[in-house]
């Protein structure tokens, strides 16, 4: 088994880590790192909630492997509130009641967060399409398209419009 | 839980063969894993070594050739045809199955060549790409091929590809003029139960050209040739009256299997609907562009 | 109390933990680390019925990093089985495994990864015996009988009285009869006579189940996202024989639950591991295996109903067989429910219900969101189409017919209905549009159902304690499972004492440290724990007022509290400065209890139901007759929910639910082959997604503040899951007139049934 050695940025921060190949990101995160708010469901891609972002990508951290992140910069749950001050699309699932138990939160607002990125003034459909791959079981999906469509709004006309993207 | 392996790293198409060949069925080639990295999470299967297609220079990424066809590295993520300009402009059909491929997620990381070299059955480009004629270049520590795509599917989770080969490109040619290609799949779970690819070519009010694929339903994604030649070189009315004989055609040739997804009479059944459906979509399309 | 007095119930406050949620804060038990932890994987039986003869683990013992392979001969118990009805599930098979996944063999190590690479080199040789894998096959002659002794539990007084038949595989027979039913089928104008399969469900909770457990001089600790602390600690109690007082459950965050969580299930074995490796034990299931641990019953309901030709129901005979698989769990519980409720909502002299709980070969069956209801609704509400559309009788018109009315009662003795089901269906119908024209293949159906809310013989006792800051800590048994319990306890406790809803703080609950609590199960959180809220709140706001009527030299009747003053004419004291007064230093607190006893309960009409909770459905689908996919357009529920507490997340709730009903309507479930589980997670199993999500979903809240609760507040939560898959199922048989009687309409089954009515093109 060899051990690769990477740097990584995480959540702005620079690590040097040695991993071996077969480490998944989201052992290298919560093990290592002890990021706990990047959640494991499935294990197989299809739920979300291990959703986080390399390079402003969405990936499933529960099967990409920790090596593919070498040289990258990884964003979880952790990195998007600045202290206190909670990024749009947080603000807006709390404010829209676009969670319950929470386990599917962290991703859903990862895989929000890269939507908006992409396309900063989705339609309904749009972000449905975008989301199909992250599950809510409790939620019945209708608050969180109401939190993603507010939180767009939200990002378009904020003040703090760099890093919501 | 993943078992510890050997990640090699070649430099090379040669390179990686050559590892291929070293290690033989210890090895595998490794493109985003969303196949791999699973089924060997779920102890299916194991390899010792891993090697990573991605660092080899120039398996990823898209071109179109001077004559107009595209070329797609195997090692393009599903992410990039969806979104690459020169798809969506000149082959809006690839665009917009690729757009549909799984979920996001796995779309950015899983490449067009590791879906087409897994065969799974139940699977999209492997149907659409079809209709283009499109070829795929397999090469070896010293040699290279093209073949068509339609001959790289040997069963289920089986290819014609040697141990030591490797995709390395998908080339897929344009269209004819007034030309249209409409590709649509069904399904309820996360992988698609059926997919239909339609293309038509219209000349002087003729079907001039039809090419139909039919994918998910049976053990390899395949053309369906007599099924195109009742629709082909016949005036748009005569094709249309005969789409549902095709659909049967085409349904029976599917080999369709009874699975989670369904009876094979169903899926059979879905292969009617569905060609038909594409293949109007298609005419419509072709209309479309030249109202334009 | 009357609405527009209320400040802090009634309003929609953000959620006491979305923070925490949105930032990744929130810790779950499957983030819980313990120093020196180690892990435990399950060596589970491939087959589904057979006599265990050998286990080899020497060579696992021998891997890297192995502590212990255990077999149920070597867990340190004085006892080995447990569950809530009959004590029949081993924690680790013993002599004979009885369903394909039940777990076998523990390997515990200092790391998941070797624990699970030495599951490979355990060897475990076994006979195969014939195995019954549906109810059917299990209640046939010769059928091998699953278990031959049965041991009841004892812990829940309704389940006294079980009704397990002998030398069968029939756990639990419920049986009810009234009126004559020759005459009444005699005076019939039309008697209809069907059967409705309803397959079974995982429950797929996010956050697979996960138990961290720690045994040491103390006693037992176990972290577990459990629905019922305080009956796990009981179990564990009488498995390792010690007191009460040296067990220990903790319940932080429930990443969902849904009915799988209640109840016991994999803490004992964390629990014995732990003491047997004397070392913490994380026993983390993966999805698959969560589907592997518990589901929810498929049912099969016969029905036959006699009916006047102007409507009138005159009776309905009712034979509901449910699998629960090779454990009881709580099925016997869920049969009587299930064959109590399947009448429906109505006015039917004659009844005769015969509800069998069957032991089979598949995974256990249990609780899951409506008890049973969901299941019995499919067939009934149904049926009632069938009869409408044979009599000519508008579907709507013909439930208000027979609808029962606030007042009457459904059982004689019972609480009555408390509600206005027929003003409740009505609103849902007319936000549905019913009546108006639609376009080809579109069809709209309506449902409803009831059930008895708050749970069964359930005790909670809440504690208040107000600091000397004035800052409030509510302990409280309820689970947080995602349903808002906390947040909405905390609305009860501020408005009933008077303080700012920020000023309260509700931790996770701890049986060695928080008040008995039954369970959080029944929706019965805000009704049943919430009246124990107010009463503990009430305490806590008297003794204050007491404390501040001698400070301020006035009759306690001449104060109010709010916003967390005490006010008497135009001098006021804050909380903090009565407790300092009364003290006379900075310390100190007021500690108020409340208890809910159930014994001493009659619910606001009187009988033994708490509260009933009703669900009515109305949906908008459209067919397409080429494929048979349905799609769903709109989807109306309404839900009595007496008084919201907090508006948003009450209909959160029933949205969510309402989305639970719609997957197995169109295309959840559970396919097994011979007791084989072809479908055990995310991919193949289908549960909604975004794509989904009908154009419209919502929610009406019925508030007439006549609930037995807190200000005047009923249970919700349920409800929503009742009606969605016979209002789809109506819907789809007035938009293309086929009708389907087995759960899920996948297309294929809507196409065959188009095709073999010449309804397909
Ligand atoms: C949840 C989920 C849903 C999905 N839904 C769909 C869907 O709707 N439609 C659909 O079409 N697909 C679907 N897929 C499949 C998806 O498209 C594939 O997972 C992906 O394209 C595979 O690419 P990869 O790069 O990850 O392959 P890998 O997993 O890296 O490799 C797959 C196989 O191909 C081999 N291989 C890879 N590249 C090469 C090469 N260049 N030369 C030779 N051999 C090679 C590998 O050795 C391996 O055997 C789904 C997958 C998942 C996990
Ligand atoms: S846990 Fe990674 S997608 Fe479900
Ligand atoms: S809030 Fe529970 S899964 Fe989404």
């Amino acid at each position: 088994m060899n051990a690769i050695p990477m740097s990584v940025t995480v959540n702005g921060e620079a690590h040097a880590l040695t991993v071996p190949p077969h480490e998944t990101l989201i052992e290298c995160l919560r093990d290592r790192l002890g990021l706990l708010g990047v959640k494991k469901s499935c294990d197989v891609q299809v739920c979300g909630a291990c959703t986080v972002l390399v390079d402003d990508r969405p990936v499933s951290a529960c099967t990409v492997l920790a090596f593919e992140a070498r040289g990258k910069h990884v964003r979880t749950i952790e990195g998007l509130a600045h202290g206190d001050d909670l990024h749009p699309v947080q603000e807006a699932f709390v404010e829209h009641g676009a969670l319950q138990c929470g386990f599917c939160t962290p991703g859903m607002i990862m895989a929000t967060v890269a939507l908006l990125a992409e396309n900063p003034s989705p339609t309904a459909d749009e972000v449905k399409h975008y989301m199909r791959g992250n599950i809510c079981r409790c939620t019945g999906y209708k608050r969180i398209v109401e939190a993603i469509l507010a939180a767009s709004e939200r990002l378009a006309t904020g003040p703090r419009t760099t890093d919501g993207g | 839980m993943l078992r510890p392996f050997e990640l090699c790293e070649p430099a090379s198409v040669a390179e990686a063969s050559e590892l291929l060949l070293r290690h033989g069925e210890a090895a595998r080639i490794y493109a985003g894993g969303t196949e791999l990295i699973l089924a060997m999470k779920e102890g299916l299967i194991h390899y010792d070594y891993l090697v990573n297609v991605k660092t080899v220079p120039g398996l990823a990424g898209v071109r179109l050739d001077a004559d107009g066809s595209l070329r797609i590295g195997a090692a393009t993520p599903h992410r990039v045809l969806e979104r690459d300009p020169s798809v969506s402009e000149r082959f809006p059909a690839i665009a917009r199955m690729e757009a549909d491929v799984a979920n996001v997620r796995v779309r950015e990381v899983g490449t067009l060549g590791g879906n087409l070299c897994f065969a799974e059955p139940h699977a999209d480009p492997g149907a659409l790409l079809q209709v283009f004629d499109a070829t795929v270049r397999l090469e070896r520590k010293g040699g290279a091929r093209t073949i068509p795509l339609e001959r790289l599917f040997v069963g289920p989770f089986e290819t014609c590809l040697e141990g030591d080969e490797l995709l390395t490109e998908i080339v897929v040619p344009p269209l004819a003029p007034r030309s249209a290609a409409v590709y649509l799949k069904f399904g309820f779970l996360e992988r698609p139960s059926v997919g239909v690819g339609v293309a038509v070519t219209l000349a002087d009010g003729h079907v001039a050209d039809a090419r139909i694929a039919v994918g998910s339903v049976g053990p390899v994604p395949r053309r369906m040739r007599d099924a195109e030649a009742r629709l082909q070189d016949r005036p748009v009315a005569d094709s249309e009256a005969a789409l549902a004989e095709a659909g049967r055609i085409a349904a029976r040739a599917s080999d369709a299997i009874t699975d989670l997804h369904g009876s094979a009479e169903y899926k059979e059944h879905l292969v009617g609907v569905l060609l038909r459906r594409a293949f109007q979509a298609a005419l419509a399309a072709v209309a479309g562009s030249e109202r334009r | 109390m009357a609405v527009d007095r209320l400040t802090v119930v009634g309003r929609s406050v953000p959620r006491l933990d979305a923070h925490d949620k949105v930032t990744g804060a929130a810790r779950y038990v499957s983030d819980f680390i313990l120093p020196g932890m180690a892990h435990a994987k399950l060596w589970r039986s491939p087959v589904p019925h057979a006599r265990l003869l050998a286990v080899d683990g020497a060579r696992a013992a021998a891997a890297p990093g192995v502590l212990a392979v255990c077999t149920a001969d070597d867990l340190p118990v004085k006892r080995l089985a447990y569950g809530p009805a009959y004590k029949d599930q081993p924690i680790l098979a013993r002599e004979v495994v009885r369903y394909a996944g039940e777990p076998v063999v523990a390997v515990v190590a200092d790391t998941p990864a070797r624990a699970d690479a030495a599951l490979a080199l355990i060897d475990v040789r076994y006979e195969e015996l014939p195995a019954a894998t549906n109810a059917e096959e299990a209640q046939a002659p010769g059928a091998p009988v699953i278990h031959t002794t049965l041991d009841r539990a004892g812990h829940f007084r309704d389940l006294d009285g079980l009704r397990p038949v002998a030398g069968t595989n029939v756990c639990q027979h419920y049986r009810y009869e009234r009126g004559d039913l020759a005459r009444a089928v005699a005076e019939a104008d039309l008697v209809v006579d069907d059967v409705y399969r309803y397959p079974a469900l995982s429950h797929h909770a996010l956050e697979p189940h996960c138990a961290v457990a720690r045994v040491d001089a103390d006693g037992i600790t176990v972290w577990s996202g459990t629905q019922h602390p305080f009956p796990v600690r009981k179990d564990l109690a009488e498995i390792f024989d010690v007191p009460l007082a040296h067990v220990q459950v903790v319940v932080p965050l429930i990443g969902g639950a849904f009915g799988g969580k209640c109840y016991t299930k994999i803490e004992p074995l964390a629990a014995a591991l732990a003491a047997r490796v004397r070392r913490p034990v994380r026993l983390a299931l993966t999805l698959e295996e969560s589907a592997r641990t518990i589901t929810r019953h498929s049912v099969v309901v016969r029905l036959r109903t006699a009916v006047r030709r102007d409507g009138t129901l005159l009776a309905r005979e009712c034979d509901v067989v449910l699998d629960t698989g090779a454990y009881a769990d709580i099925g016997p519980r869920v049969a009587t429910k299930a064959g109590s409720r399947a009448p429906g909502p109505y006015r039917i002299p004659c009844l005769r219900i015969d509800a069998r709980c069957v032991y089979t070969n598949n995974v256990p069956a249990g609780a899951y969101r409506g008890y049973g209801v969901p299941q019995v609704t499919w067939a009934s509400e149904s049926q009632i189409d069938v009869i409408a559309e044979r009599l000519g009788i508008d579907p709507f018109t013909l439930r208000e017919r027979n609808l029962l009315k606030r007042g009457e009662e459904y059982v004689a003795g019972d609480t009555p209905l408390d509600g206005d089901m027929a003003d409740g269906l009505g609103q849902a119908a007319r936000a549905i549009g019913w009546g108006a024209p639609l376009t080809r293949n579109r069809g709209r159906g309506l449902a409803c159902a009831m059930k008895d809310g708050g749970g069964t013989h359930a005790v909670s006792t809440a504690v208040v304690h107000i600091n000397a800051d004035g800052s409030v800590i509510l302990l409280s048994g309820s689970v947080e499972v995602g349903q808002g319990a906390r947040t909405a306890l905390a609305q009860i406790a501020a408005e009933t004492l008077g303080v700012p809803f920020e000023a309260v703080v509700v931790p996770a609950p701890d049986t060695s440290l928080t008040p008995y609590d039954h369970g959080t199960s029944a929706s019965r959180s805000t009704t049943v724990m919430g009246l124990a809220v107010a009463a503990a709140a009430k305490d806590a706001r008297e003794q204050l007022l007491a404390l501040a009527a001698k400070l301020l030299d006035a009759p306690p009747s001449a104060l109010t509290i709010r916003e967390g003053k005490i006010a008497h004419g135009n001098r006021t004291l804050t909380l903090a400065e009565v407790i300092s007064g009364h003290f006379g230093l900075v310390g100190g607190e007021v500690t108020g209890v409340g208890t809910f006893v159930p014994g001493e309960w009659s619910g606001s009409l009187g009988g033994a139901t708490v509260f009933w909770e009703t669900g009515m459905g109305a949906a908008e689908v459209e067919v397409d007759r080429e494929t048979g996919e349905v799609h769903v357009r709109k989807y109306v529920s309404a839900a009595d929910v007496g008084q919201a507490i907090n508006p948003r997340e009450c209909a959160a709730q029933d949205e969510g639910a309402a989305m639970q009903g719609i997957g197995p309507a169109l295309f959840e479930a559970r396919v097994g082959e011979r007791g084989q589980l072809l479908n055990p997670g995310l991919i193949d199993y289908r549960v909604p997604t975004f794509a989904d999500l009908p154009e419209a979903l919502d929610s009406l809240l019925i508030e007439n503040a006549d609930g037995p609760g807190p200000f005047g507040a009923k249970g919700v939560g349920e409800s929503g899951t009742f009606c969605a898959a016979p209002a789809i199922g109506n819907a789809v048989a007035r938009a293309v007139g086929v009708r389907l009687t087995e759960l899920p309409m996948t297309p294929e089954r809507v196409w065959h049934a188009l095709v073999s009515k010449g309804a397909s093109p």
